[in-house]
């Protein structure tokens, strides 16, 4: 489908009434949405405990609202073990999953109160000989995949053919693994790499149990749920499924727990920008928009994502068009190649499925400020046009 | 926060209710938590675990005052680091002919809320005027002062927050330049049943650096997991070995009531099981 839905032009009054009430540009938090995508995940896979994680959009909002519900929090570094600590989330439903710590960052972790660590290698593991009295780890397993946008078994995981070395290494400096773990990747297109890692792990955990050693008792099966960024839909029961068989051929000691960042907070925030600024250059209409790749739509570059626009016209006409941000630099450029309806100074162009990996690595370029982060009330909801029953009149 | 569970251990922890939540604070050296819990009273916790409650403290602060100064005999000068509750000062001013009394503590958010929040630990100790308050590193306070002490009792937290140095080499080294002829050190050194280590690594500094050591223990409820061990070292090793009439004469000479701590206890304290012994290299002797 195309990346930009055309509504009426009167839908577009709430965003309107938004922006002037709190400036441009703006991302719009829905925590209830996320507390929605929670359950969703939740009861796709039951039985296994989800561990948000924090670092793919870290407002406090959304994170008293996950606990309220009673999700964990997975967190990869100090800073954000200590927004965690002021939000007065209870230390025993953390886990830190960074696979490289310092030692500081690792006696900070447990003066918080969180116990679990992750492990890929024999240096790592040293590390935690004088905490190993203290400690339970999850040893993390590389499985590669093709089908993911983010590979994040290159830069992280033993081979599966190493598990029985570093498992040794443990018993021998006393040191307790009590599971393990992966993350395929990124905004994976299908679960079939995660079921399959799940069919090795039931492997090893059951060869190392036949072995007569302390069990291997929790699996985390990492994230990689996908939000649904080209406007096709997403049942994340039917994507699951692969995943719950797999599942179901673990032994019955092993507790599963996953760490859905993406799939819980993409749809949690709305981007809003402001067509500041027109130019017509060999033909081609350019809006200038306030935010850009710079700002929130920075998982552009870092996360390789196209979010799904939204604009507000009654027009029938379309023309070469291409949205641009507000920076100086040529590769702020939002999206290119487009047949648009004629844009106005001052017409809202909003970001779809914003919630995730955004805000979070946005820079300070050319000294623009970060987008500011609005919560919309309960009493708001819906306000986002996709969430109406209304369609669009065309997607370009 | 309806219960407080300790994050010591990973796959094992106690459990306490909080039936008020007296005060949380992050201080700029750890995370503060005081609550009353009704098995317990009055409960401080520092980054996750028990520190000290008002039911059981006794046992501890006893046994890690009375057992050094009664063995010395006559000291006149205690330095404590850490104890910024006050339980640890509380029984060492009951020591009429101790002179001076120096507490160093790192944290002086724990002071102020202690006396606040736990005023039965201190019972107005802080105001003795035997007492001075330095609020400093433990370990920069021992490299560094010119005052000399007959005991020092190392009231630290665990090994992984504002106490690491407490735990070091060059700690107990300083201690050591610290005391005066004869004087004696006390630590303590957790729970060695699940946490050997802080008593197998305490052993092997103390035994590069004096004449006698070894450990004795006491059981504390809320450190959990059997007894407690605490360090022991001095140059002169008659003090430990001190036969059960002169500690009794000491113990009544010094006028102090005692819940836990009696010459018996003391002389009993020392005597540890085999499993310790072992694992401090002292498995044939004593």
């Amino acid at each position: 489908m195309g990346r930009v839905q055309v509504y009426p032009s009167s839908h577009g009054r709430d965003y309107h009434r938004l922006l002037l009430q709190h400036g441009s540009p703006l991302l719009l938090l829905d925590c209830h949405q996320a507390e929605q995508q929670y359950h969703q995940l939740k009861a796709a896979l039951p039985g296994v405990n989800l561990y948000y994680a924090v670092k793919s959009l870290n407002h406090p909002l959304l994170l008293s609202a996950l606990a309220r519900i009673g999700s964990g929090f997975e967190m990869a570094s100090c800073g954000e073990m200590e927004q965690l600590r002021q939000l007065g989330i209870p230390p025993q439903s953390t886990i830190h999953t960074h696979p490289i710590k310092r030692d500081a960052d690792i006696r900070a972790v447990l003066r918080y109160g969180c116990t679990t660590f992750v492990v890929d290698n024999a240096d790592e593991l040293g590390k935690f000989q004088p905490y190993r009295h203290r400690v339970g780890l999850l040893l993390r397993l590389s499985f590669r995949s093709r089908k993911a946008r983010v590979d994040l078994s290159k830069k992280f995981g033993c081979a599966p053919a190493a598990v029985g070395g570093l498992l040794r290494q443990a018993v021998h400096l006393g040191i307790h693994i009590k599971g393990l773990c992966f993350h395929v990747g990124s905004q994976c297109a299908d679960a079939l790499a995660q079921a399959a890692a799940i069919e090795t792990c039931n492997e090893v955990i059951r060869r190392h149990h036949a072995t007569g050693a302390a069990p291997i008792s929790y699996l985390d099966i990492g994230g990689g749920f996908p939000a649904p960024y080209r406007n096709e839909g997403l049942d994340i029961e039917l994507y699951c499924a692969p995943i719950r068989k797999a599942l179901s051929a673990l032994p019955d000691h092993v507790r599963v727990i996953a760490e859905p960042g993406r799939f819980i907070s993409a749809p949690a925030m709305t981007g809003l920008t402001t067509v500041i600024g027109r130019a017509v250059r060999d033909d081609v209409r350019w809006y200038y928009l306030d935010d850009g790749v710079y700002g929130a739509f920075s998982g552009q570059l870092f996360d390789h994502v196209r979010y799904p626009l939204v604009i507000f016209s009654d027009s029938h006409r379309r023309f070469n068009s291409v949205l641009a941000g507000p920076t100086c630099d040529s590769i702020d450029l939002i999206a290119e190649n487009l047949r648009l309806p004629p844009l106005q100074l001052g017409d809202v162009v909003a970001g779809r499925l914003m919630g995730a990996y955004t805000v979070v690595s946005a820079t300070l370029f050319n000294s623009l400020e970060k987008t500011r982060i609005v919560a919309l009330p309960d009493a708001c909801h819906p306000i986002e046009p996709s969430r109406t029953a209304l369609c669009p009149t065309a997607t370009v | 926060m309806n219960s407080f569970t300790e994050t010591l251990y990973d796959s094992y922890a106690q459990v306490l209710r909080v039936d008020e939540l007296l005060f949380e604070e992050k201080t700029d050296h750890q995370h503060l938590v005081i609550f009353h819990n009704a098995a317990f009273g009055r409960v401080m916790v520092l980054d996750g675990i028990v520190q000290t409650t008002e039911k059981d403290e006794f046992i501890y602060h006893e046994m890690l005052a009375h057992t050094p100064i009664l063995a010395h005999g006559a000291p006149q000068s205690v330095l404590i680091i850490g104890g910024g509750d006050g339980g640890m000062l509380r029984e060492v001013t009951r020591h009429r002919f101790l002179e001076q009394i120096f507490l160093v503590e790192v944290d002086r958010r724990v002071i102020a809320l202690c006396r606040r929040y736990l005023p039965n630990h201190s019972q107005g100790a802080f105001n003795d005027p035997r007492v001075t308050i330095v609020i400093d590193d433990g370990l920069h306070f021992v490299q560094t002062t010119d005052r000399r002490f007959d005991i020092i009792i190392v009231d630290s937290t665990d090994p992984i927050g504002p106490g690491q140095a407490l735990f070091s080499f060059d700690f107990y080294a300083a201690s050591h330049r610290v005391l005066r002829p004869g004087g004696v050190l006390v630590t303590q050194n957790g729970v060695p049943f699940l946490c050997l280590d802080e008593m197998v690594n305490t052993a092997a500094h103390l035994r590069r650096l004096f004449a006698d050591w070894h450990f004795f223990g006491a059981a504390v409820p809320t450190y959990v997991g059997g007894i407690m061990a605490f360090g022991w070292a001095s140059d002169n090793p008659s003090l430990r070995q001190r036969n059960l009439d002169n500690l009794q004469h000491a113990f009544t000479q010094s006028g102090i009531t005692t819940r836990y701590y009696n010459p018996q206890v003391h002389r009993a304290a020392f005597v540890l099981p085999q499993y310790l012994l072992d694992a401090i290299g002292k498995a044939s002797r004593g």
